[in-house]
């Protein structure tokens, strides 16, 4: 499957760029701004940035060594009441100990139009501040003076961070608009840093160089031993590589429906050191190729160790594996201990919270104690098991080779050429069923050598919702029927997750108000504990809405409640893929008893649509067998994940569903002998 | 108690540890959770095994607390109910604070001191700045059921918000031991309470010198039921208060609402209503020829939602001052204290008066209690206008409501207007019922395939003009968004063109929408069958309880009245045809006429929907429900249209 919003920066190394820099004068706003109704591109924009610049670069300071500055200047303007939120700004800063980010520098106005004459308005001491939200992060806030529609706002500010092998993630892209934005970042030769980017805009790097140099002062006592020091300067000249990326008519970032995490198609930069060289010292290096960050993660704490202890679980693991002999079995075994030992702390990670000897003695970890336990004791009970290392579906794909693009491993056993993917995290996975946070393209596979494979860990299997109902209507409308639906594989797990956090009575009760009115009477679950088989759900039910008796005629949709009435792509277009997360089949199996003394007057046609390529169908068939109407409809889809591209294949799909479900069958009261009543027409 | 049993505990430990298991076995856990009364289980996610809070009052000025919570829990559901986290700020210090996990047969699994707990700020996601802290702690179960048993103790010098006691904290958690108790130096230190909804509980309640304890045994959980009223309508809980108190740096003296009215005037908002000869005079030119003081108000109150906005900041007196006129003028931002000390000093430039008035915001409607005058009541600040004999209200943190509509937020409750003669209690403004009304014409054609347009004219009043009137300030895509919501049974919506009229003075809002959609109706062979009710379906249908335990409210009435036409494609006959139907209860009445005009080929569509709010008993619930059940069907009608054969 060919990755929809893959991008690579090599490509636009090629592309000359004819953009001018356009670097503004802080303050110097002119009224064109102050007048502007709204944003020329995006009418309905309530702000948009018309100039942001930030840039990125290292100073040194003899006692502290480098330190990361960076600079920020943007200039906002409000069009409208809600964009009023866009006057406050907020920066979340890391410390650790008494390493610390500060903002440094703050200087901000508000302009507005008075009688035709530009007005300013200073940011005060009383519009900034400061919370400690944690042991990890502060917050620094403002909140600008005077803001009205039509107000521009205008701030720099530059935050120092000794933190310079860790930077943040660069937004490319905001909620709004941005006219122009001018991203820098001037790198000393001494650090390599790997660049990444993601999001559907063209980004066009330019590349410089210039020089830099650091003064070192030494300080030197003689050695005569009189109370003397004297002072010596040294330079050291450096070459700094700066890139700049220059980009014009960046559109707001708009949110749309069936989308797993927006986060994932907004434009960034990530930058990640992959080595350090400073003179007269050996190259130090992080990551640059797939093999040195899988390397790197292998070797790193909590990570590559803790697969190897088994001390902690060896008496344990002999009890569980005792008499078992099939791998399978052992595999399962295994999987079902740590499954039910083990609760989630609700942490990611592929790096482990605690280490896994103290989670295990504890019973909680994050996702790398669970798994990374996991796989250890599988190995150790001899079977082929390793890590997969995996980005959960909220945290984007890893595109190019970078530490911070995981943040989550499963366990995979190879088993006779097969792998079986595992993770015990969650209560209501098993082998091969991996919880949907982690279904997301694909993951990296080490082996106990280091050596690494990529693997898709997409499900192929076709979850399944098989409905079979039986409905008897009475003279009234009234339908009475029992209903059976056995879910499998991830529709199983999604019951399992959702059904653990309501009681059974309140899950009837929106099951209820979900079919408005609909009452139901037995109800009962089997298999809701037992984890690897389908769970079948049965319950008998009233519903009485559903058929119109008018005159001597009834009219229904055959599947009744069930019908689905609405279509849930409403949007003209999009632009990002539809995410099912997983292939899915909804089949339905319905058998109607026709009403005594009724006969069919009109029936649904029936109808096989198909999605090209084998992505998917929609199969409607409706036939009398004797009393009965025998209803059967299937809605398929092959793939989880759908391209944009086939929005309107999709759209048009699911209107069709919702025409051909909606449409009525007819029946028609006859007398004893057969005959039809007179019918009465319009009244 | 606890320290006995831990002395015998390491007693026996070394007697003989050859016995300890056997010992163990004997020595029932406190709190272990195998065997649990049945009364405390049905229904309940957690128990509270003991809720007990200990109350010193020093002085005026100092006042410390105990407070102990054991929680079991029962299931996934209930691990919000362990209490694992406590408050604090400049004035409240945390001295002690510690707590311990155990298993279900009550062995210890784990014990948290203060310095596993993480320190952060209650940021919520909304304020700008917020001056409270919480120390927590963050616990992952590892089985069910687990207990915790939770302990902190307080010492403040703010004796002027005290400590509520509610016997039940939440819906699904019972409550095997409650236990509150206070005690005083000396009898001008006497907290006043009050009870509420003490009458199905077992409590005892004893009163000595110096001392005042409430106990309660064995409260069952209860189960939330929708349309139900409030949770603490029905909770028992009490409200405490010193007559005499300090808080943040002010001593008071207060017996009622009068004098709490006067502290407030006296000590949070003298001197904040201060204003430049500048603004001043500004203020004065805006009203420069208007006589009448409602008008003056109006255009004040429409200046100030042009030029300022409502941004949260909880700084100054633990929330509870506003910032300064003077300041709210420069910067042009403020809280709800802010914005309306600020627009109440613009109007008195003017010579208009208007009151600072608390209230407890939100949809749901919480009074005042008119005989217990505490600080702890209300959660924003409005403005009162005495005009004529009467009060008109404005929401100054809303930059859209007309002046003098203060919406769904604010409206029928008790409030606390600061008057110069001290606090009243007053009832701010109701909509009820009729007053709550939408008339929705439209005048639709449908064709032989399906498909439908029209235009559509909805006008609203009241609640819900307030529903509706945000439309007018939204984008193009969100205003799209908002109808095919709306219209969700509509599929294939498409809007050809939207007009909004919003009328400030009378609170009426117009909306006129012209669209067209395809495949509205559906197509069965030679029939076309459509839901006349195109544009006001309510097929809401409340939950069924098999057991209702609660009464049945209905917070808000309305009247829906509609009327539509659809023209019918040529060549067809009306097969079917709803009947008339006239639903009329208690609750309010459903009627509906469909009728065939075949000179202009057109159905004449009428409807209305008026729905009485009130507090009806459990009892007539169902009753509600089949009433709900009627409507939803009537909505739902089909026409049915047949191809002649002419």
């Amino acid at each position: 499957m060919k990755h929809p919003f893959i991008q690579c920066l090599a490509i636009y190394l090629l592309v000359v760029n004819p953009i001018l820099a356009q670097e503004i004068k802080f303050g110097k706003v002119s009224k064109e701004e102050l007048t502007q109704e709204s944003y020329p591109l995006d009418p309905s924009a309530s702000a948009a940035v018309l100039y942001r610049m930030h840039s990125i670069s290292f100073e040194y300071i003899q006692s502290l060594g480098f330190r990361m500055i960076t600079k920020v200047h943007e200039r906002v303007k409000i069009y409208r009441q809600d964009g009023f939120k866009y006057a406050t700004v907020s920066e979340s800063l890391y410390k650790d100990g008494s390493d610390r980010e500060t903002v440094n520098g703050l200087k901000a106005y508000t302009y507005n139009l008075e009688n035709g004459a530009i007005k300013d308005f200073k940011l005060e001491k009383s519009g900034e501040f400061k919370t400690e939200l944690n042991k990890y992060y502060d917050e620094e806030k403002f909140t600008m003076p005077n803001i009205k529609e039509g107000s521009v706002i205008e701030y720099q500010y530059q935050i120092n961070s000794p933190f310079y092998w860790s930077m943040d993630q660069i937004v490319l892209q905001y909620d709004i608009p941005i006219k122009y934005e001018e991203v820098s970042l001037a790198v000393p030769e001494y650090f390599i840093f790997k660049p990444t980017s993601k999001g559907y805009l063209p980004l066009h790097p330019k590349y410089s160089a210039s020089s830099g140099s650091i003064n070192l002062v030494n300080k030197q006592q003689s050695r005569e031993g009189i109370n003397r020091t004297s002072i010596r300067t040294s330079n050291i000249n450096y070459i700094i590589n700066t890139t700049v990326f220059e980009m014009t008519g960046v559109p707001a970032l708009q949110e749309e429906p069936y989308v797993n995490a927006m986060s994932n198609y907004r434009s960034a930069l990530n930058y990640e050191l992959q080595s350090v060289k400073f003179p007269n010292a050996v190259r130090k290096s992080f990551t640059t190729t797939w093999e040195k960050v899988v390397e790197n993660i292998y070797r790193s704490d909590g990570f590559g160790d803790q697969l190897d202890n088994a001390k902690y679980f060896k008496d344990d693991l002999a009890l569980i594996i005792e008499g078992k002999t099939g791998e399978a079995e052992r595999m399962k075994a295994i999987f079902d201990h740590v499954q039910q030992q083990m609760s989630w702390n609700g942490l990611l990670g592929f790096t482990t919270d605690k280490g896994v000897k103290t989670a295990y003695k504890e019973k909680s970890g994050n996702t790398a104690d669970i798994n990374l336990m996991l796989i250890a004791m599988l190995r150790e009970a001899g079977l082929d098991a390793n890590p997969v290392l995996i980005s959960t579906r909220d945290h984007g794909v890893p595109m190019f080779p970078t530490t911070k693009g995981f943040n989550y491993v499963v366990g995979a056993v190879n088993m006779e050429g097969e792998t079986v993917f595992l993770d015990a995290s969650n209560k209501f996975t098993k082998p091969n069923l991996l919880p949907t946070r982690a279904l997301n393209w694909y993951g990296k596979l080490i082996k106990e050598d280091g050596t690494f494979s990529t693997v898709s860990v997409m499900p192929e299997k076709s979850s399944k919702k098989d409905i079979v109902c039986t409905v008897n209507i009475d003279d009234s409308g009234a339908v009475n029927g029992k209903l059976r639906t056995g879910y499998t594989d991830y529709n199983a797990y999604l019951f399992r997750n959702n059904y653990i956090d309501v009681t059974e009575e309140s899950y009837l009760e929106k099951l209820e108000s979900r079919h408005n009115g609909m009452e139901i009477s037995t109800y009962n679950l089997k298999n809701i504990e037992e984890v690897g088989k389908p769970i079948i759900e049965n319950y008998e039910f009233v519903v009485e809405d559903q058929v119109s008796v008018v005159g001597n005629k009834m009219y229904f949709s055959p599947l009744l409640h069930q019908t689905v009435t609405e279509n849930p792509f409403k949007l003209e277009e999009r632009s990002y893929p539809i995410d099912f997360s997983f292939p899915w089949e909804e089949k339905y199996m319905m058998s109607i008893m026709i009403p005594k003394g009724y006969r069919i007057e009109s029936l649904p046609a029936d109808v096989n649509l198909v999605l090209p390529n084998d992505g998917g169908n929609f199969l409607y068939k409706i036939v009398q067998q004797g009393n009965m109407l025998q209803l059967m409809v299937n809605l398929k889809m092959n793939q989880a994940i759908i391209p944009a591209t086939d929005y309107q294949l999709i759209k048009e799909l699911y209107k069709k569903v919702v025409e051909k479900e909606t449409e009525k069958v007819v029946l028609t009261k006859s007398t004893s002998n057969g005959d039809q009543i007179g019918t009465t027409g319009g009244r | 108690m606890i320290q006995t049993i831990q002395t015998q505990m390491r007693f026996l430990l070394t007697v003989s540890l050859c016995f300890i298991s056997l010992i163990v076995q004997s020595q029932a856990p406190i709190y272990q959770a195998l065997l649990l009364d049945s009364e405390l289980t049905d229904n309940a996610n957690a128990i509270v095994r003991l809720d007990q809070m200990d109350i010193q009052i020093n002085s005026v000025k100092e006042m410390t607390y105990t407070v102990r919570q054991v929680v079991t829990v029962l299931n996934k559901l209930g691990d919000k109910h362990a209490r694992t986290s406590a408050s604090y700020d400049k004035e409240k210090k945390i001295k002690n604070i510690e707590l311990f996990v155990y298993d279900k047969v009550g062995k210890e699994i784990t014990h948290i001191k203060k310095k596993d707990f993480q320190d952060v700020s209650i940021a919520d996601g909304f304020s700008l700045y917020l001056d409270d802290r919480i120390l927590r702690y963050r616990y992952t179960p590892v089985q069910y059921p687990y207990t915790i048993d939770f302990t902190y103790e307080v010492e403040t010098s703010d004796t002027g918000v005290f400590p509520s006691w509610y016997f039940l904290s939440n819906y699904l958690v019972s409550v095997e031991k409650s236990r509150y108790n206070i005690s005083y130096s000396d009898a001008t230190l006497k907290p006043v309470v009050k009870e509420y909804n003490l009458s199905d509980i077992n409590i005892s309640k004893t009163e000595e010198t110096g001392r005042l304890s409430y106990s309660a045994d064995n409260i069952p959980a209860i189960k939330q039921e929708s349309l139900s009223p409030e949770f603490n309508t029905i909770n028992p809980h009490l409200a405490l208060r010193l007559p005499n108190f300090y808080y943040k740096g002010h001593e008071a003296s207060v017996n009622d609402w009068k004098d709490l009215g006067f502290w407030i005037d006296n000590n949070l908002l003298k001197g904040r209503g201060q204003l430049s000869e500048a603004t001043i005079n500004k203020a004065k030119d805006m009203v420069s020829g208007v006589a009448d003081d409602l008008e003056k108000a109006r255009i004040i109150y429409k200046y100030v939602q042009d030029n300022t906005r409502y941004v949260s900041v909880q700084i100054g007196i633990g929330g509870f001052q506003p910032i300064s006129a003077i300041e709210v003028d420069r910067v042009k931002y403020g809280d709800c204290k802010g914005l309306s000390n600020y627009t109440k000093a613009l109007l008195e430039a003017v010579g208009v008066t208007a009151y600072y008035t608390v209230i407890q915001a939100g949809n749901t409607k919480v009074d005042f209690d008119d005989d217990f005058a505490d600080l702890i009541q209300g959660n924003h600040v409005i403005l009162a206008i005495p005009y004529n004999g009467q009060y008109y209200w404005i929401d100054c943190t809303s930059q859209t409501h007309p002046f003098g509509f203060v919406g769904d937020f604010t409206d029928d409750r008790k409030a606390l207007v600061i008057t110069p003669n001290g606090g009243e209690i007053v009832r701010t403004v109701a909509y009820l019922n009729e007053q709550n009304y939408q008339k929705t014409t439209a005048d639709y054609s449908i064709s032989p395939d399906g498909n439908i347009k029209g235009v559509v004219h909805i006008l609203t009043k009241g609640i819900q003009y307030d529903a509706r009137f945000f439309l007018e300030k939204e984008t193009k895509d969100d205003i799209v968004k908002h109808y095919k919501g709306y219209w969700d049974n509509i599929n294939n919506l498409h809007l050809k063109k939207y007009i909004f009229q919003n009328d400030r003075e009378t609170v009426e809002f117009l909306e006129t929408v012209d669209f067209e959609a395809a495949n509205y109706a559906s197509i069965s062979g030679d029939r076309i069958l459509f839901s006349v009710n195109a544009f006001n379906k309510n097929t809401f249908v409340p939950s069924r309880y098999r057991n209702r335990k609660q009464a049945l409210e209905i917070s808000r009435g309305f009247h829906d009245d509609d009327e539509f036409s659809v023209s019918l494609p040529k060549g067809y006959t009306i097969e079917a045809i709803p009947d008339a139907k006239i639903l009329e209860t208690e609750f309010g009445y459903y009627k509906i006429s469909v009728d065939y005009d075949i000179a202009t080929n057109k159905i004449q569509y009428k409807r209305n929907f008026f729905l009485k709010q009130g507090v009806y008993t459990k009892e007539k619930y169902a009753l509600y429900r089949t009433f709900r059940k009627g409507v939803a069907s009537a909505d739902n009608a089909q026409i049915v249209l047949v191809k002649s054969n002419l």
